[in-house]
């Protein structure tokens, strides 16, 4: 629900930029700037992602593989269904 | 100053190696606010990726809880796939250039990440985890 309402001064290149993204986009001026809030501003509190990161510290099972290393393996992992299909016997 | 975090970054904070320290700074400091570091949707599946693999050990939950720490992620845009498709760099491959086009895109000039290959890009400043002066400069908001 919109309850709240906020003034917000720009330039007016700002403005003109912003109008112009939101008719280009088929949106109200105001949508745009409610959807630009929710893609910038953080949503989870300090307490949880001091845990995650604290999370991350504990674990232990890790190997060490160099950035080389890491690339061809998101590859090959972005291969591997492709090539399960490929195995795919025909109808 | 507002940077893309590569990766490496995140999957280093998890295993045992030099870098770890230093990445874990950073994503501390983006945990408390000091720092604005983003990820994008790219970033967090390669990391998941590299997690489901197996073979950067057993880091299980890795690419949950840094989507916790990052959300809300930058996304991948119709707009940054037509830039990374006209990217000048030759030797960067796929992946890379879709992170290079999702910071130029956002006006975002530094990435942190133990790749140098970004170093091929002239509009984007890489800055090694290891690099003590650089990394703890980024790391002031």
């Amino acid at each position: 629900m919109l309850t709240e309402r906020l003034q917000v001064l720009m330039s007016r290149t700002q403005r003109r930029r912003v109008e112009a993204e939101a008719r280009r986009r088929g949106m109200s001026v105001g949508a745009l700037i409610r959807e630009a809030v929710d893609a910038r501003a953080q949503t989870v509190p300090v307490a949880q992602r001091r845990s995650a990161v604290d999370a991350i510290r504990a674990l232990a099972g890790g190997r060490y593989l160099a950035p080389s290393a890491l690339e061809r393996l998101v590859d090959a992992e972005r291969e591997t269904p492709l090539r399960g299909l490929q195995r795919r016997p025909r109808r | 100053m507002t940077f893309l975090i590569d990766a490496n970054v995140i999957v280093y904070a998890a295993v045992p190696s030099r870098y770890r320290e230093a990445c874990l700074e950073a994503l501390e400091a983006v945990a408390e606010g000091r720092a604005d570091g983003r990820v994008s949707t790219a970033i967090l599946e390669e990391i998941w990726h590299i997690e489901r693999s197996g073979r950067a050990g057993t880091i299980d939950g890795l690419a949950r809880r840094a989507y916790r720490l990052f959300t809300p992620l930058l996304p991948v845009s119709d707009e940054i796939v037509a830039r990374a498709l006209e990217l000048d760099a030759p030797r960067l491959g796929g992946n890379d250039r879709i992170h290079v086009a999702t910071a130029l895109v956002n006006d975002i000039g530094t990435i942190l990440s133990a790749d140098a290959d970004f170093e091929q890009v002239r509009a984007l400043r890489r800055v090694d985890p290891l690099n003590d002066i650089e990394r703890s400069r980024l790391l002031q908001r």
